[in-house]
């Protein structure tokens, strides 16, 4: 508890003698021992959690590993055959697509809810919770069960289609057309965790911004172009980078969908499926460890380029 | 440029997520063996695992209890499952050293298993198959080692609905003289006749149906290290499937699609021919009864199709349903035994399991529980002993990477349904895909 109290201490008083410098010293010495004892709970679980299961799957990536039996060192053999994988190019394929469609199409429903709900109407806590609950669910593996029924030949959307006289008999999950779309159209559905930081951005635009432009004149769509997107640049930003890490490794719903196979004819056949597929459907971990480790390249340059671009666009104030 | 607290969360939380990529595919190897085996207040405690259905889970329960009671030394704790997450379950729990003691395993994968090293030589430590009858024990035999006991006798079949058939107003097929396009012709009339979706379904998705089809020329699914057949044969199999489709016997390509594969997801309650969408469906003999019980029908056994159009060189085969295996990791071999004998040579338990795991191996036991079957299970027995004569030899179990061909197999087929490859394309892909796996 000592240790505590010493943290509150604030010292000011510049230390004028020898023998105040190796007091001052020590407390320093103290306090940083209480600041690594603070730290001890996180950094024993980066070690344990993060860093040791990091280290390992690096190590496997280099390794014939078939789970029943020790590995064995082949070097790069595992990097090399993935050059020559065509279902690790069509998981790229659709892992691409998903990502590139359907993380901006979520970003845009986002943030045109939270500019709805931004309009400060009655009930607001209320809607935003309700808009905010798919982003808890889409990830679960109800949701993608009731998702695979809602788009089956029988299902409710063609159900719902026929009540308007569309003779709809098409199964959107059994066909290499469309079943990718579903899954996508369910990860637009999850805007929930943009929407809310959106939200948050959007009420620390100050009003008086928009109250001048509207004395100038300015329309709607100009406020939004010249005021909303641009201080709201570093929030769409953080969005942006964020939504495409956790797309990028998305599995679930692609999972439970497709019955864990990525069909129909590969067709929803994610990267962290497939990666899936191979580590534990085929026993081949290092294959699969390597899998990852390119995955962790892919988002790294993903990552990297965001941060290039966002120089030319995004705009902090300061 | 210098990086603000924003820039850095951003990045840190980059960071974190990508490590969490990493950690999907990290299991450390080599942890150490956990689960069972431990000696508790001078008893044992064992995991059993099985996959199953509804009324498998009731039986292998009351199994477990009757098992406990003739042997109170040993206590056995259930881990039942669905056979779609049966196997990665498994191979994750091997993996760490947690693989159940007991294991209810699969023709596809004993290969896998057994030829790494992670199951017993049940022989070893007493396994007793001296009453079973003729080419009923091999199957269970990799590298010369018994590390599984064929737990029942199964026979790939086509199950019928004769309602469907009363109301096309046809007959039943005669399954003893019926070629495979005598099938795509009645599949076809059934379907138009009786106004379902599939005359017939799962015929092209199972590896057992094309192994027989394959056999009838001259060929197998695996040779003891290879792939037993060319892409010309595998060609012919998707050529067929698109004779069968083009007739309108099997459903459109997105009908198929949906309804999947067999094993590939839908328990076999929830199949097209328990709801009724399907005159004929190709499944395992001894699921006869589940499919019963699910569908409140009486569904009828038929044979295979032929090539020749003679029952007698249709190749059959018996399939061991499954096995009962044993982690080579088991702190007690003798115990996991004891189930796996007790489980095969008795009454109480032949009693209780009747022949729903398939017909019982052991000659005595079953001449013992004829007469306690229900009328579909007397059914199966009876087409068990029929098609005796139309036996050939017995298939090797696929070797090491070969689990997975049905599943393969169905995604090609897949491709060729939708027309995104012409059968030659995707049957070379296919062979190819199948060699590239045994290789690894």
């Amino acid at each position: 508890m000592s240790a505590i109290s010493e943290l509150s201490t604030v010292h000011r008083v510049k230390a004028k003698t020898p023998e105040e410098k190796r007091l001052r010293a020590k407390e320093a010495a103290r306090d940083n021992k209480a600041g690594y004892l603070f730290l001890l709970p996180w950094l024993i679980g980066l070690v344990l959690i993060v860093a040791g299961p990091l280290i390992a799957s690096l190590y496997l990536s280099f390794t014939n590993y078939n789970l029943l039996q020790a590995p064995q060192w082949i070097g790069l053999e595992n990097y090399a055959r993935m050059l020559d994988d065509p279902r690790l190019l069509q998981s790229l394929k659709v892992t691409f697509i998903y990502v590139i469609v359907g993380v901006p199409l979520q970003l845009i429903v986002a943030l045109a809810i939270a500019m709805l709900l931004n309009e400060g109407m009655k009930g607001l806590a209320f809607y935003r919770s309700v808009f905010y609950l798919p982003s808890m669910l889409g990830a679960s593996v109800a949701i993608a069960l009731i998702w695979r029924q809602m788009f089956e030949s029988d299902g409710l959307v063609n159900q719902v289609l026929r009540l308007f006289g569309i003779p709809a008999t098409t199964s959107w999950i059994a066909d290499p057309k469309y079943a990718l779309w579903t899954i996508i159209l369910l990860h637009i559905w999850t805007f929930g965790s943009p929407m809310v930081i959106f939200l948050a951005g959007l009420r620390q635009i100050p009003g008086m911004y928009y109250e001048a432009a509207s004395v100038d004149g300015a329309s709607h769509w100009a406020q939004f172009r010249k005021i909303t997107l641009p201080l709201l640049s570093p929030i769409i930003f953080f969005n942006l980078v964020l939504q495409i890490i956790n797309a990028f490794q998305a599995f679930t719903q692609a999972f439970v969908v497709s019955n864990g196979t990525g069909g129909p004819s590969d067709s929803t056949l994610f990267y962290t499926l497939y990666l899936y597929q191979r580590g534990f459907g085929q026993f081949q971990m290092g294959y699969a460890a390597a899998m990852a480790w390119l995955l962790v390249v892919i988002i790294a340059a993903f990552t990297a380029i965001n941060f290039f671009f966002s120089k030319y666009w995004v705009f902090y104030g300061d | 440029m210098a990086i603000n607290r924003r820039q850095f969360l951003i990045g840190a939380g980059g960071l974190a997520a990508a490590a969490s990529t990493i950690g999907l595919s990290a299991c450390a190897p080599g942890a150490p063996s956990g689960s069972g085996g431990g000696a508790s207040g001078g008893g044992t405690n064992l995991a059993l695992a099985w996959w199953g259905n509804p009324t498998r889970n009731k039986n292998t329960e009351a199994e477990i209890q009757a098992f406990q009671q003739a042997n109170p030394n040993i206590t056995l704790a259930g881990q039942p499952g669905d056979f779609a997450g049966y196997w990665d379950k498994l191979a994750t729990q091997t993996a760490g050293g947690q693989a159940p003691d007991i294991i209810q395993m699969d023709m596809a994968y004993i290969a896998e298993y057994g030829n790494r090293g992670a199951l017993l030589d049940l022989e070893k430590d007493g396994a007793d198959t001296s009453k079973f009858i003729e080419g009923t024990v091999d199957s269970g035999r990799i590298n010369g080692q018994l590390v599984g006991v064929n737990a029942g006798i199964n026979s790939a079949v086509i199950v019928a609905n004769p309602k469907i058939f009363e109301k096309a107003k046809m007959d039943l097929p005669d399954d003893k003289t019926w070629t495979w396009d005598q099938l795509s012709d009645v599949a076809a009339e059934v379907a138009s006749k009786a106004g379902v979706p599939f005359g017939l379904v799962y015929l092209f998705g199972g590896d057992p149906m094309f192994g027989a089809y394959l056999r009838q020329n001259g060929k197998e699914l695996f040779t003891e290290k290879d792939v037993g057949f060319e892409p010309a044969d595998a060609q012919a199999w998707f050529d067929l499937m698109m004779k069968f489709q083009k007739a309108g016997g099997i459903g459109t390509p997105q009908q198929i699609s949906e309804e999947g594969s067999p094993g590939g997801g839908k328990g076999i309650d929830q199949s097209a021919i328990v709801l009724g969408k399907a005159a004929l469906q190709y499944q395992n003999s001894n699921q006869l009864e589940a499919l019963n019980a699910a569908s409140g029908e009486s569904l009828k056994l038929l044979r295979a199709p032929s090539l020749a159009g003679k029952a007698t060189e249709r190749k059959a085969w018996y399939k061991a349903s499954m096995l009962w295996s044993a982690s080579a990791k088991t702190k007690n071999p003798e115990a996991a035994v004891a189930w796996i004998n007790w489980f095969a040579n008795t009454k109480e338990a032949v009693d209780i399991d009747k022949a729903e795991r398939g017909i019982p191996p052991n000659a005595e036991l079953q001449e013992y529980i004829r007469p306690k079957l229900s009328p579909a299970q007397q059914e199966v027995a009876k087409f068990i002993v029929d098609i005796k004569p139309e036996l050939a030899s017995t298939p090797i179990a696929p070797p090491p990477g070969g689990g997975k061909l049905a599943e393969i197999m169905f995604r090609y087929e897949s491709d060729v349904l939708f027309g995104k490859a012409s059968t030659a394309e995707a049957a070379q892909k296919f062979v190819d895909e199948v060699k590239s796996n045994l290789q690894v």
